[in-house]
């Protein structure tokens, strides 16, 4: 009914292979803007936005990054907190050295040197394989770590050995730092997630995209229809490694505020996965719903004992929400191993033959 | 290309069918050797590929076939060796650059990427040859989907040669492995392929599939010119299709020659039949 | 030339100065050693068995202990709360296998994996649900094992070895045998052999998957608790203990993923040399703390020379 598809005829290759070739997705996806430029601020408090908003665009976007190397390339990595980190530490040591570059220039710059690092810990992959390879990747997750917490010129020989963030100034507008309105932070973060995110959809349906899903899919067969699996694998570390780089750049700029290296320890590499999983490897939408599920449940949590009138502490309440957490693990991975982005692609299916069952 | 012209094509070809001893060598293969360990997989073979010709590999279980055609497009380096490819001496050569030499194949086992669609496997057929960097594909409008367009437009074509058009959007996966079949064909003719190597494209099919394939691969060698390597179990299949047949036993080649006079060779028919010494 | 020296002189002056010193790394490094290889064990019996990449291994360990400390905690008596842990060991295996395995038969190893890392957080947050995250003792003493310490005195200098580091290895030496005997002689091992070469094969003989499946997670389980209770000793118990569960992965780098004598000697491998590298090179180097990473980064390099790890066979790939 609401996604009839039938009088919408495709003339062309070109309007077949549009990124909306249903009339009706394109409405969703306008509607979906629309709620997050302009309907959410309006509503939002300084704690929606620093508790939700934000944190949901940020992990969404790390999880993006990951899903380009393990959804769409198919390797496996669990190393992803430490390249968060590389971007985190490049962009403060870029806007510490050079106070007076552009923080957009800043970041786009971080996310090169996280790419390089990814780069550089991708190689073992054109020889490990599988489960060898996601371990390999640790390698880079506790190695990094320890790098930031021992080479003290990345934190600027700070005495608490964490990075604190100044005030940066964009266009004359204060964005971060304490003194940034939660409002110009959202939108500056929104505005960048955005960009990526049509990006990455750019990138993965074309040329890039294919050959990545070819050496997920098999690697041999990739080989001899001649994709130079070396060049297939590097780009996917490299552009995975580029996201993830600016996602955890934003995140200590745009949210923390500041930062200890073990903000960057496996716990938020597993976080970040889990948003992968839990939203669909192999699609750029499912990040975000898996985001939006993976923030919003502990801050429903915490709501909850007030509304029923129990006293429970905090701590109860994070084992509490751990634990649910590993349960939906479990339980999306037996219910629909492709993540809510398949869901969402059954519904919308049935939505198209709606009312009519074939 | 018109009608016309394409006939004059075929009759061409056909002329040329007679006369394959007379044409250009595409593919020469001398003293090549090659072992696993102490294994030999194959054992100082030597035999040439002209071009337009249906060249059959046949032979029994294990005795080299498939290790032949992964000589031929560089998965495997043999020990020893020359190997003449249009022209120019190799012995060892990437995997992936055998596409880009003109060389494609098909594989014993579908070797599909299965979470694609039949669309994106043939597509990705086409990866070598288009070119638009990062930069473009993140952009996608503009040179990027031009490209992309270009590409369709010949991957539609061989859609529409190999019958497949109603698949077209469905994952591979979820295909009955006939189609799978075809579709890995149609990939290995994305690449436009001055050779084309097929591992038994008929194993597992029935009669009916067979003989839709057999038409595809006789369509292939005349209305695109392509040449063929076929291995093939299916006797009945290999003589009528091919026009020269090497015949493989452990490793060795033990005949070579026309279908009829290879169906005559007592080596051949010892190989098969078995043999009381 | 200061760093030079440091790196390829200096060390080995140290180690020739001072032998009794260096007799200390290696037995302090052996014992962690140890303690990888028996975590390392019970991701090769899982993964043998059931093609699972067992991530929750490690915590399952720290559960274990966790459990069996929590028990006595509670006013059960040592002698009752090792059976009772694990009964308890035993139902995490059959509802492991009930709630997660069962329905995921057949499916992708990833898929799997992903299932046993949120098989993982389910455990941590049960377990600090129930029993607390702060740090508690081992129940050392009431479990029998000796506090005390040896004292050697060779090259005329000292050595000293506490005597629950000693029961810990000769424990970890009976519990390996004991594996061993029971893989290589037992029918109900020769199926879990049989399982592990070929699932399709072994049922059609008429081996029991699901049972197989809840005995292996609970020889894993009895491992875990094991290792929990010599560990528990040296370090105490919390969820910080998982550190030394990752220490088990590059353990299976090394030694191979289906190998059990891989993982006997890759984990000792381990254990020595990033004791020793952390003892001559990383302290004085690197400001310390270089055993979080060094295992990994030294399988890293071992499999980028050997990609199927010391003990695996050879991979020809085969289209």
């Amino acid at each position: 009914m609401f996604y009839r598809v039938s009088g919408q005829f495709k003339t062309s290759y070109e309007s077949d292979m549009a990124l909306f070739p249903v009339k009706q997705d394109a409405i969703l996806l306008a509607f979906i803007l629309a709620l997050f430029y302009v309907a959410f601020p309006m509503m939002a408090s300084e704690f929606t936005y620093k508790a939700l908003l934000v944190p949901v665009l940020i992990y969404a976007l790390a999880a993006m990054g990951l899903n380009i190397l393990t959804g769409y390339a198919g390797q496996l990595s669990l190393g992803t907190a430490g390249f968060m980190g590389v971007g985190a530490y490049a962009c403060y040591k870029i806007t510490s050295i050079f106070p007076e570059v552009n923080i957009v220039v800043a970041l786009l710059l971080s996310g090169c040197f996280s790419a390089a690092v990814g780069v550089a810990f991708g190689l073992p992959s054109l020889r490990i394989k599988g489960f060898y390879l996601a371990i390999a990747t640790l390698a880079a997750q506790f190695f990094l770590v320890w790098l930031f917490e021992k080479w003290a010129w990345l934190y600027n020989f700070n005495a608490s050995g964490a990075i604190e963030v100044k005030g940066h100034e964009f266009f004359g507008l204060v964005i971060t730092g304490p003194n940034a309105a939660p409002i110009t932070q959202y939108y500056f973060v929104l505005v960048c997630v955005t960009v990526v995110s049509f990006a990455m959809i750019n990138i993965t349906r074309g040329r890039f995209g294919r050959v990545w899903k070819a050496v997920r899919d098999m690697d041999i067969a990739a080989e001899l229809v001649g994709i130079n699996l070396m060049r297939a694998k590097l780009s996917a570390f490299a552009v995975s490694s580029y996201v993830v780089g600016i996602a955890g750049a934003l995140l200590v700029f745009f949210w923390k505020g500041a930062a200890e290296p073990n903000l960057f320890d496996i716990p938020l590499s597993f976080k970040v996965l889990f948003i992968a999983i839990i939203g669909g490897l192999g699609s750029i939408i499912g990040n975000f719903l898996g985001a939006l599920l993976i923030v919003a449940l502990p801050v429903l949590l915490n709501l909850l004992p007030g509304v029923l009138g129990l006293e429970i502490n905090s701590a109860t309440l994070e084992h509490i929400n751990v634990m649910i957490v590993g349960a939906l693990i479990v339980f999306f991975l037996i219910v629909e191993p492709h993540g809510l982005a398949r869901l969402w692609a059954l519904i919308r299916e049935k939505l198209i033959i709606w009312p009519f069952p074939h | 290309m018109s009608v016309i012209e394409k006939a004059a094509d075929i009759t061409a070809s056909s002329i040329g069918l007679q006369k394959a001893e007379e044409r250009e060598t595409l593919l020469d293969l001398a003293n090549v050797s090659l072992s696993f360990g102490g294994v030999k997989a194959i054992n100082n073979i030597s035999f040439d590929i002209k071009r337009g010709e249906v060249r059959a590999i046949i032979g029994p279980n294990g005795a080299g076939k498939t290790s032949m055609l992964n000589v031929i497009n560089g998965f495997y380096q043999p020990q020893e060796g020359v190997i003449t490819f249009r022209g120019s001496q190799r012995r060892s050569m990437k995997p992936h650059l055998a596409v880009s030499h003109g060389i494609a194949r098909t594989f014993q086992n579908v070797a599909l990427f299965k979470g694609m669609s039949t669309l994106d496997n043939i597509m990705a057929g086409r990866t070598t040859r288009m070119k638009r960097n990062m930069f473009w594909q993140i952009l996608y409008y503009g040179p990027a989907q031009r490209e992309e367009i270009a590409h369709r437009r010949k991957v539609e074509e061989i859609i529409d040669f190999l019958e497949i058009a109603h698949i077209r959007s469905t994952p591979v996966g979820k295909l009955p492995y006939g189609l799978q079949k075809r579709v890995e064909l149609a990939r290995a003719l994305a690449m436009e392929p001055d050779l084309l190597l097929l591992d038994e494209p008929m194993a597992g099919m029935n009669l009916e599939e067979k003989e839709d394939m057999s038409r595809f691969i006789i369509d292939v060698n005349e209305q695109l010119g392509t040449t063929i390597a076929l291995i093939e179990h299916d006797i009945g299949v290999v003589m009528d299709l091919s026009d020269r047949v090497v015949v493989l036993d452990y490793g060795r080649k033990i005949a070579d020659g026309s279908p009829e006079e290879v169906q005559k060779n007592q080596d051949v028919i010892d190989a098969y039949l078995g043999v009381s010494h | 030339m200061e760093t030079l020296y440091q790196i390829f002189a200096d060390p080995f002056v140290q180690i020739v100065s001072a032998p009794d010193f260096f007799l200390q790394v290696l037995w302090e490094g052996l014992v962690s050693g140890v303690l990888y290889a028996l975590i390392a064990l019970g991701f090769v019996l899982i993964f043998k068995s059931s093609r699972i990449f067992n991530f929750a291994q490690g915590i399952m360990v720290v559960f274990a202990a966790l459990t069996l400390v929590g028990l006595h905690e509670n006013g059960v008596p040592a002698w009752l709360a090792v059976p009772l842990t694990l009964g308890v060991m035993y139902l995490l295996a059959l509802s492991v296998e009930r709630v997660v395995l069962r329905p995921l038969v057949g499916q992708p190893d990833i898929i799997l994996f992903m299932a046993s890392i949120g098989v993982t957080m389910f455990l941590i947050g049960f377990g600090e649900f129930v029993f607390g995250g702060e740090n508690k003792a081992m129940i050392t003493a009431e479990l029998g094992i000796p506090t005390g310490s040896i004292e050697f005195f060779p090259f005329g200098g000292f050595v000293l070895i506490e005597q629950k580091d000693l029961t810990a290895v000769i424990m970890a030496v009976l519990l390996v045998l004991c594996l061993l005997l029971f893989l290589n002689k037992t029918a109900m091992g020769r199926a879990i052999r049989a399982l592990g070469d070929d699932h399709q094969a072994a049922l059609s003989v008429g081996i029991s998957l699901s049972k197989i499946w809840v005995l292996v997670w609970f020889i894993a389980g009895v491992i875990a608790l094991a290792t929990g209770i010599v560990w528990g000793a040296r370090a105490g118990v919390s969820f910080a203990l998982e550190v030394i569960a990752y220490k088990a992965l590059p353990v299976l780098m090394l030694g191979g993923l289906e190998s059990v004598s891989g993982a006997i000697i890759g984990g000792i491998a381990i254990g020595l040399l990033e004791k020793i590298f952390e003892i001559y090179w990383g302290q004085p180097l690197f400001g310390g703390n270089t055993e979080t990473w060094f295992a990994f980064i030294l399988a890293l390099i071992v499999l980028l020379f050997r990609p199927q790890g010391l003990f695996g066979e050879r991979i020809i790939e085969r289209v």
